[in-house]
């Protein structure tokens, strides 16, 4: 389902060209769960916001579920987010003063379709992250790892193909973090395809495979399960 | 409607950012208040004019003895119309009547110890027809007085008000230049002049008296007014007795003409020149103010934009198009300027009632809402575009990673 072949990405700032990603070739399947382990500062963010299609690859190609993701356009990308790809952030990135419930909906407002039982789905979905009680809650009013299960809801609110998921405990307590972990493992579970990518190789170790980086590239991957 | 849902987006972030909503909506206010109350005097002042022109009567030619002088009639003694000039008019084709008449300005008028002054009119018969303007009380000047020279005299409202109060003037006698007077009847009410003057502070004497016991200038008339048949003649009529009196008064082809003929058309001129430079600093004022609203709006949206990096790049992260982050922005900055426009005419209103208030004619019209609708929606696309812009070339990836 997605496969990165060869993928490199540099930055240029004045004179200096820095390489973060020097050929990452990688696969992930239907219904995986992978983690991606590197060390802070070795391309760990650039790579998660190659694989979301947040930012163009320098080369290499990038195919997601078959489209060539380095011919499409600005606007083809944004559909591909939407419907296709769940986001959790490490920062949860939640908008404030604004309650659960709209938050979950968030990406249906760029839908082309918006379903008659939106809402509902988003309870619903609230209700299996146990927040039933709090959708009217604005962010402020949560705890961390409420907040995170919060943008968990919302990752699944348009049935993406995959959820990607960047330190998704790294601002975290250890019990919040363990219950997040938890909630992904019922979603493979389930069939849906999961990769977090992290620097903790204790929750590296949770997925069904570990891929590791290293100086920008894949330094060797793992079957964990 | 994926427009709509976007629209209530912008619609929660203004109601959301209420500091910065108030700022907008206030530098709008001004502005549009400011454009609605010069929108509203510029009017006004227009239909100053027309009511004028129709006071002046849109059919009407005055002919006033001595040239050169822009505003006003000309003084006594300058007189230089002849009864030949006024015959020779009345033989115009299109003229209806030419009516004559003597002025003398502010002319001290004497009752009993109550003391005022007043134009004094010299007029026949004919004036009650060349000003649509008779008597409302008594009678008028009659071709028989004119014939006996009598001592008559009809009184405007605002000089019967100073000298007699509330009391009936009809039969009392008042001094002109220490001549009597018989007081016989009281003018209609008139209002404005055409020159912008209390039309009601006037006393008529019968033509003849004026000339010879009052003016001392029995061959010469002051002024007269010609009433043609259709206003589209006035232009026409104006023109033949300027040839006429310039050929009566031997004029050269160098020499300027020594009497000045006033047509509504003048009228117009002439009002609009005083008010020129004014109205012209009116308009720019009014310009300005709407724009410096735009400046301040696109201000703090750019702060608002670079506030916002990081919700900007989470929508840009869940499917928001470029175009819809420069839809929501420009949607915020317009429901902004909007209701700043909204507010904006109904104070300018306001300030225009006060304006009205204090006696400057102001005119309250569907206009203002429009010139407003029009501004608020220019300035909200024109100043709101480049922060909409700008917004949504954010980098989603670095936006999302602002602190």
């Amino acid at each position: 389902m997605i496969e990165f072949n060869d993928i490199a990405k540099s930055f240029t700032s004045g004179a200096i060209k820095t390489e973060v990603l020097k050929g990452v070739s990688f696969k992930v399947d239907k219904g995986e769960f992978v983690s991606i382990m590197a060390p802070s500062g070795t391309g760990k963010t650039t790579l998660l916001n190659v694989l979301g299609c947040l930012m163009r690859a320098t080369s290499g190609s990038y195919l997601f579920e078959g489209h060539d993701i380095e011919t499409l356009n600005d606007d083809q990308l944004s559909e591909i987010r939407n419907k296709k790809i769940g986001f959790v952030f490490q920062t949860f990135n939640l908008l404030e003063k604004t309650s659960t419930l709209d938050n979950v909906l968030l990406p249906l407002v760029y839908s082309d379709i918006y379903p008659a039982d939106a809402s509902k789905k988003a309870t619903g979905l609230l209700e299996a992250v146990g927040l039933k009680e709090r959708i009217h809650y604005k962010p402020n009013e949560l705890s961390g790892g409420q907040q995170q299960r919060v943008a968990i809801a919302r990752a699944l609110i348009n049935d993406p193909a995959v959820i990607l998921a960047d330190e998704p405990t790294g601002n975290l307590d250890s019990a919040s973090a363990k219950e997040i972990m938890e909630i992904f493992k019922s979603l493979h579970s389930q069939g849906r395809t999961i990769i977090v990518v992290t620097h903790d190789s204790s929750i590296a170790r949770q997925a069904g495979r570990a891929i590791y980086l290293k100086d920008g590239r894949v330094d060797k991957e793992e079957v964990l399960k | 409607m994926k427009i709509f849902r976007i629209a209530s987006v912008s619609l929660g972030a203004v109601a959301k950012h209420k500091v910065r909503t108030l700022l907008i909506v206030l530098a709008i206010v001004v502005g549009i208040a400011t454009l609605t109350v010069i929108v509203a005097l510029t009017q006004g002042a227009n239909k100053t004019i027309l009511q004028r022109i129709n006071n002046f009567g849109p059919d009407a030619i005055m002919i006033h003895s001595g040239g050169g002088q822009m505003r006003g009639p000309s003084t006594v003694s300058e007189a230089n119309l002849t009864k030949k000039d006024i015959a020779d008019i009345e033989s115009i084709d299109g003229v209806k009547l030419v009516s004559p008449f003597q002025v003398s300005l502010d002319m001290p008028i004497k009752y009993g110890n109550k003391f005022t002054t007043s134009w004094v009119f010299g007029v026949e018969q004919s004036w009650q027809e060349a000003w649509r303007r008779g008597a409302s009380k008594g009678e008028f000047i009659s071709d028989s007085d004119n014939e006996q020279l009598s001592k008559v005299c009809v009184i405007g409202q605002t000089a019967a008000k100073d000298l007699f109060g509330d009391a009936n003037p009809i039969g009392e006698d008042i001094m002109i230049e220490n001549v009597s007077f018989k007081i016989v009847g009281i003018l209609k009410k008139a209002g404005q002049s055409p020159i912008g003057t209390d039309f009601d502070n006037l006393i008529l004497i019968p033509f003849t008296t004026a000339s010879r016991r009052l003016m001392n200038q029995p061959l010469y008339i002051s002024m007269a007014r010609t009433v043609v048949y259709r206003p589209a003649q006035v232009k026409n009529v104006a023109g033949q007795i300027r040839e006429t009196l310039r050929e009566n008064h031997h004029l050269a082809a160098t020499e300027e003409d020594d009497f000045k003929i006033l047509s509504p058309e003048e009228i117009t001129k002439m009002i609009k020149s005083t008010s020129q430079t004014l109205t012209l600093f009116l308009w720019l004022v009014g310009i300005i103010s709407p724009l410096v609203g735009g400046i301040v709006l696109m201000n703090i949206m750019l702060m608002a934009v670079s506030e916002r990096k990081k919700e900007i790049g989470l929508r840009r992260a869940v499917g928001a198009k470029k175009k819809h982050i420069v839809f929501q922005f420009l949607a915020e900055s317009l429901m902004l300027t909007f209701t700043g426009g909204f507010f904006g005419v109904i104070i300018g209103f306001a300030v225009a009632l006060i304006f009205s208030f204090f006696g400057k004619p102001i005119s309250i019209s569907w206009q203002p809402f429009a010139v407003a609708f029009i501004f608020s929606s220019l300035i909200g696309l024109f100043f709101g575009i480049y922060p909409a812009k700008k917004a949504a070339s954010l980098d989603p990836a670095s936006a999302l990673s602002q602190k």
